[in-house]
């Protein structure tokens, strides 16, 4: 699993809850193009390491560099950092006093000073990849969970980041919906970009991902490719997980 | 009252009770009050015109003052408030600290007694003028109710909305701006037309000092004409008809700031 560039490289991290540890001694490689899903029960971390990875979670010892910055350094420009992390999150956030449109558009024009007139552009384009050009002109609130999340992904895509992290993007989503936004994410692995997600869907995860990490209680127990974890997971821990949610 | 779910309101202040714009019926607490008010000093002026009909017209002048006064203040108190309600909300303890002793203190103090110290000190000392002076102790007095208005109308939106905007690469302040103040702002809107309706009422308090608004001139001509009870019914009414279209209206702007979470 080594490479001489990853484009994110993990190097033990550690984070504690006051005296309880959220992550154990974290190192992890993410390669350009590679996509990565993070699974495991709830509170085992896998969330606290995808959002450290850009900063919104400070980790207390270690190393973060992505794409060659220290995301941890104090004087790192982590504004322009996460220009390039493109995040989705459980729970959509989309900006509720704007419409889908303006919600697409607020950070290219605002942080990269892109023409409004090319803004719109590239934003009906991502509207079209994420199938939902109707709703451009409504307000979130108009829209189903699933048409929120697609839009959510659009709007993060919109800053062209080279790499796209989800927090458990289905996780709020019925079985229907889940799949429009699982449907998304599978183009976008197929065009290329570089992915974290932390999801419970193992469909998914079969699926799409180059490789599969488990985490429990805040370490990182096993890594490998769908194939090695599905069909031969070594720790016991993970055989657990996976007896019980397959 | 039965209608859906519409954003919460924060009602701090003991200002008008903004009427509810989703209430569509024709009869409640506001329309009794209003018809009542505006019925009544009809009847009172047209049915003894030269005892409540001249004190009635004595008032326009005050009315005009009262009027200004609460305008500049308000204009002066809202960003005022901002800054104490972004500095009580601030991670930086000197700045945190600064507003939340600037809160305490005013809290603490009945606005009479703040407004002669201010009043009086800004006259005396720096020789400010009696209507600026007036000015700048009702905003500064006001600035921290305000200023808790805007740190609750900022809490309340969801943390969620400054992660999404951070993760973009928003900083610190184009999150408050393009993200939280807008929304924060339907949410304190009924609160801070709260604040500036108790506001209106309470320069009712500088008529004691120099100022002559509506209260003095009604307090003047009582003294000279024996005429008490006439003239407080009258000036009470006023009050109560100017306070409750005020709070009208704010519910009207309420009601269209949250047209985004209709469906």
């Amino acid at each position: 699993m080594t490479n001489a560039n990853p484009i994110i490289s993990i190097r033990n991290v550690h984070k504690f809850y006051g005296q309880v540890p959220a992550l154990k001694n974290i190192s992890m490689d993410i390669n350009q193009g590679e996509k990565v899903v993070i699974i495991g029960p709830s509170g085992s971390g896998k969330s606290t390491l995808l959002r450290s990875i850009n900063r919104l979670e400070k980790v207390d010892l270690g190393s973060i560099i992505v794409d060659g910055q220290d995301v941890l350094a104090p004087k790192a420009n982590i504004n322009a950092i996460r220009q390039e992390l493109g995040m989705v999150f459980q729970s959509f956030n989309l900006f509720p006093h704007m419409t889908v449109l303006e919600n697409i558009i607020l950070a290219p024009t605002k942080l990269k000073n892109v023409p409004k007139a090319e803004a719109v552009e590239h934003a009906m384009q991502l509207l079209a990849k994420v199938d939902i050009t109707d709703k451009a002109m409504v307000y979130p609130v108009q829209l189903s969970g699933g048409q929120q999340q697609r839009v959510a992904i659009a709007r993060a895509l919109a800053m062209n980041p080279k790499i796209m992290l989800f927090d458990e993007p289905t996780s709020a989503l019925d079985p229907e919906t889940t799949g429009e936004v699982l449907d998304v994410m599978v183009t976008l692995a197929k065009e290329g970009m570089t992915m974290v997600v932390v999801t419970h869907e193992m469909g998914f995860a079969r699926e799409v991902a180059d490789r599969i990490a488990f985490m429990d209680h805040g370490e990182l127990l096993e890594e490998g490719t769908p194939s090695h974890f599905f069909n031969n997971p070594e720790h016991p821990r993970l055989q657990r997980f996976l007896e019980q949610i397959l | 009252m039965s209608q859906p779910e519409h954003p919460p309101r924060i009602e701090i202040s003991d200002g008008a009770s903004i009427p509810d714009p989703w209430d569509k019926r024709l009869i409640n607490a506001w329309s009794i009050s209003l018809v009542g008010a505006v019925s009544l000093l009809t009847y009172l002026c047209v049915r003894y015109p030269d005892v409540y009909g001249k004190i009635l017209s004595l008032l326009p002048e005050g009315i005009i003052v009262t009027f200004k006064v609460t305008i500049y203040s308000f204009a002066a108190t809202v960003p005022i408030g901002v800054l104490v309600g972004i500095g009580r909300l601030s991670r930086n303890r000197f700045i945190n600290l600064i507003a939340s002793t600037y809160v305490e203190t005013i809290r603490g103090i009945p606005l009479l007694v703040q407004l002669f110290y201010i009043f009086f000190s800004l006259n005396q000392l720096l020789h400010v003028p009696d209507f600026l002076a007036a000015i700048i102790a009702l905003s500064f007095c006001y600035g921290a109710y305000m200023g808790e208005v805007f740190r609750a109308g900022i809490n309340a939106i969801n943390k969620g909305q400054t992660e999404a905007a951070r993760s973009l690469g928003f900083t610190r302040f184009q999150t408050m701006r393009y993200i939280i103040l807008p929304q924060a702002w339907r949410t304190i809107l009924p609160p801070i037309g709260n604040e500036c309706i108790a506001m209106l009422k309470d320069t009712s308090l500088l008529s004691v000092v120099a100022i002559t608004d509506v209260f003095r001139i009604a307090r003047e001509y009582a003294s000279v004409s024996y005429q008490y009870f006439e003239t407080y019914t009258v000036i009470a009414l006023v009050y109560l008809i100017i306070t409750l279209i005020l709070s009208k209206c704010v519910s009207v702007m309420e009601a269209r700031l949250s047209h985004y979470d209709k469906r």
